[in-house]
């Protein structure tokens, strides 16, 4: 094998259950984003374009969507003689084998993928943020430094900061102190589970962290702690534009109606940072004569007879006369038929709504605890005038005509 | 299975002439159409979705911008080790001229008919628009034992008759004389410009007729050989269209604004396969009022737009007007402007406040890159 700068391992194993019906059937990173993205070409295009074309993927939760979709990873250019896409599935060996049981342990199970590359430094990504990332920039500064790892960290608020990995940092960047979602941060700098290693450092602790049976084998919880204890330098990398973790079912819906927030920068065409995706020729949309269509994002395949407004259609998605979509992501395939109206959701994919059916509630309509996003599962079935309330998650098929 | 038993062949650049405007820089097979496609995606997709992966491209000039668009036919499924595309640009040799015709043209491209190995081989002109089940067609050019099998269309638009065979078909199914409209004015019958061939019989009739000095493929190699050879008509029911002048293809493109023939064009069992780009799904602003149009990704829209086909990276910017217009990929309106019955090539600026205004008989044409 030829020698790689950088090897990056991407964590795609989670199984995202915050994301409820969601990821009943695919993995996190799987799930579809801003009308024909998913959220894994994020970190592909971001490695793609940051001259990384060596990414080991590591799977374990209902990865048949994933592999298919990452395929020979021709989308993002990652189809290399040299390095390229690999999918590292848990896997037996002589002695036998095992889950993947925590981030720590996935790259621990790999240590001899990113052998073979024999690589200076190896990033460490996860599938479930949306980002634009100039990962090489990090890397510059990780050399720079000399330090055994670098965390890239967003600066957020204080309130936002216990929801958060904290960094407590010295004036020049290192880190003193790592604090897991701490009642009282002493700094804003929360960590984007975005980490740059020096090869042999991240050997050699987890290698350490895998010979201590009470560890949790996880990142953010042993290895950072473990390295920090062991007086390694560790340093933070400042990162200010636009990152959202999409790990649960507000924060999916909010990062995708950010694309319509024009005081947003998250220009997914921009042609000096493109975001790839696996595409399908479809035809292009059509907006009848009826159609309304206002501050929405609609996608190639889509058929629209009935009013849009804040809204994003993935591929293939029908709007029928009547209809009317407000404030809500509708996934491939979905058919939401004449009358009905869906507000304040994330249809999935292959749903049907069927006539005059309603889901999800304004915010106006009901008392602000009651409010929140309203999920039809993938495949499910509405029936003719359903009302499916606001914060509901559906993942049978619902009758006509009850709630 | 097909795939090994069937070649294609297809004409690029076969009467570029008809849409000069839009084949001034390249070939009719890359003309782009429906907003997001270009003619040979649907050539190509009816071949593949039949299962013939051995293509041969016939090509003799202006075919970069084909060339750019095929790559490595990946995108057709077409990059395959055994098979996949073959551009056959002129093999050419200082003493020899550069073919004139079509007979010329498959005489040149004689070596890949010989090697492909193939029973029979479709030949297919780039500029008929038709979701084609060649699958169907090749089984009934088997079953019927016919050597020569004519893919034809009934009331068919034809505005420019004299490129397009007219046929008479007997209750059988053969093709018993073939004109030109003023010979078979009663019969409606058209050829498609899709053919397929017995294989062994089409080398054989295009080394004689190339002898002979032939010409076209209907009159040298098909109406030359209906008394020798056993010519069939397969009769293609669904949506079609020859792209056989500038109104014919302005034509064809609105004819996707009906949900008909969008369904049939694009049937989700044999799809139309194309290049495509990364680009962000198109983005409707809050002042947008779009109807009755075609618009494809990566389009920006804040202004009016109606009765419309969009490529992709159109934008259309506030207080902008845009009707009965197509505009091909990454043409910019501005401000206020206003188009009405334009076709507009690649690229090409309209400055604010701009109005333009074309006629159902000739539609206002703005070159590719231009500014106005």
């Amino acid at each position: 094998m030829i020698k790689k700068k950088c090897v990056a391992m991407l964590l795609a194993g989670g199984q995202g259950s915050r994301l409820g019906v969601l990821t009943g059937k695919i993995a996190k990173p799987a799930v579809p984003y801003g009308g024909k993205y998913r959220i894994i070409d994020f970190p592909l295009s971001n490695c793609t374009n940051s001259g990384i074309d060596t990414v080991g993927i590591l799977t374990q939760y209902k990865p048949l969507e994933l592999n298919d979709y990452v395929g020979s990873g021709k989308p993002w250019d990652l189809d290399r003689l040299n390095g390229g896409v690999h999918i590292l599935p848990p896997y037996q060996g002589q002695k036998g084998g095992d889950w993947y049981k925590g981030t720590a342990n996935a790259i621990y199970q790999n240590l001899e993928f990113i052998e073979r590359y024999n690589p200076q430094y190896v990033l460490i990504l996860s599938g479930d943020h949306i980002y634009k990332m100039d990962y090489s920039k990090m890397i510059e500064q990780h050399e720079a430094t000399g330090a055994a790892c670098t965390i890239s960290v967003l600066e957020v608020s204080l309130e936002e900061a216990s929801r958060f990995g904290i960094m407590n940092t010295n004036d020049d960047g290192s880190i003193y102190e790592f604090e897991e979602k701490p009642k009282n941060p002493k700094s804003q700098l929360a960590s984007m589970g975005i980490y740059v290693f020096t090869w042999e450092k991240l050997k050699k602790y987890l290698t350490e962290d895998n010979e201590n049976p009470d560890s949790d084998n996880d990142f953010g919880k042993n290895v950072i702690p473990l390295m920090l204890s062991a007086g390694e330098l560790m340093m933070v990398y400042r990162f200010s534009d636009y990152w959202k973790d999409v790990g649960t079912v507000d924060s999916l819906w909010e990062a995708n109606l950010d694309l319509l927030n024009p005081n947003i920068d998250l220009n997914l065409s921009d042609r000096n940072w493109r975001i790839y995706s696996r595409t399908v020729a479809l035809p292009p949309q059509y907006i009848s004569d009826t159609a309304k269509v206002e501050h929405s994002l609609v996608t190639d395949g889509c058929e629209v007879y009935g009013a849009l407004d804040y809204s994003i259609l993935f591929e293939n998605v029908t709007v029928e006369e009547g209809a009317s979509v407000d404030y809500s992501l509708v996934m491939p395939g979905a058919v939401i038929k004449k009358g009905a109206k869906v507000k304040y959701a994330i249809i999935a994919e292959d749903v049907v709504v069927e006539e005059n059916a309603v889901i999800g509630k304004d915010p106006s309509e009901i008392p602000p605890e009651d409010f929140g996003i309203t999920v039809i599962g993938s495949g499910v079935t509405v029936g003719k005038g359903a009302i499916v309330g606001a914060k509901e998650m559906i993942t049978e098929d619902v009758k006509k005509e009850e709630a | 299975m097909i795939s090994s038993s069937v070649a294609g062949i297809v004409f690029a650049n076969a009467h570029d002439e008809t849409i000069e405007r839009l084949t001034k820089k390249r070939s009719i097979a890359s003309v782009p159409f429906g907003g997001r496609y270009r003619l040979i995606d649907f050539c190509l997709s009816n071949l593949v979705n039949a299962g013939v992966s051995n293509i041969g491209i016939i090509t003799k000039e202006k075919y970069r911008s084909l060339m750019d668009h095929l790559g490595s036919g990946m995108h057709w499924d077409l990059d395959r080790k055994s098979g996949g595309i073959r551009i056959l640009p002129p093999y050419n040799v200082s003493r020899v001229r550069l073919y004139q015709n079509h007979v010329e043209a498959l005489y040149g491209a004689m070596d890949f008919m010989v090697r492909c190995n193939a029973k029979h081989i479709v030949v297919y002109d780039a500029r008929t628009v038709a979701n084609i089940n060649i699958s169907e067609v090749i089984k009934t050019h088997t079953s019927n034992n016919a050597d020569i099998t004519v893919v034809c269309r009934r009331g068919l638009e034809i505005t420019n008759g004299d490129n397009t065979m007219a046929l008479d078909v007997g209750k059988d199914g053969r093709v018993l004389l073939t004109g030109f409209p003023a010979k078979i004015a009663a019969d409606d019958c058209r050829s498609m410009g899709v053919y397929v061939f017995d294989r062994e019989k089409l080398i054989d009739i295009v080394k004689k007729s190339y002898e002979t000095g032939g010409d076209t493929i209907n009159d040298d190699l098909i109406s030359a050989n209906l008394g020798t050879l056993k010519v069939m008509a397969y009769e293609h029911k669904g949506y079609a269209a020859i792209m056989d002048c500038p109104k014919a293809y302005r034509r064809a493109n609105f004819e996707l604004l009906n949900t008909d023939v969008r369904k049939d064009l694009f049937n989700r069992e044999r799809p139309i396969y194309t290049k495509t780009r990364d680009d962000m799904p198109t983005r409707y602003g809050t002042q947008s009022s779009v109807t009755n149009s075609l618009v494809a990704e990566g389009c920006v829209i804040e202004g009016t737009v109606k009765n419309s086909v969009l490529f992709r990276g159109v934008k259309v910017e506030k207080g902008a007007v845009v009707e009965n217009s197509i505009l091909m990929q990454g043409v910019t309106v501005n401000e206020n402007a206003q188009l009405d019955k334009v076709v507009s090539d690649k690229n090409a600026t309209v400055n604010a406040g701009m109005v333009i205004k074309g006629t159902d008989e000739q539609a206002f044409f703005v070159e590719k890159n231009q500014t106005l």
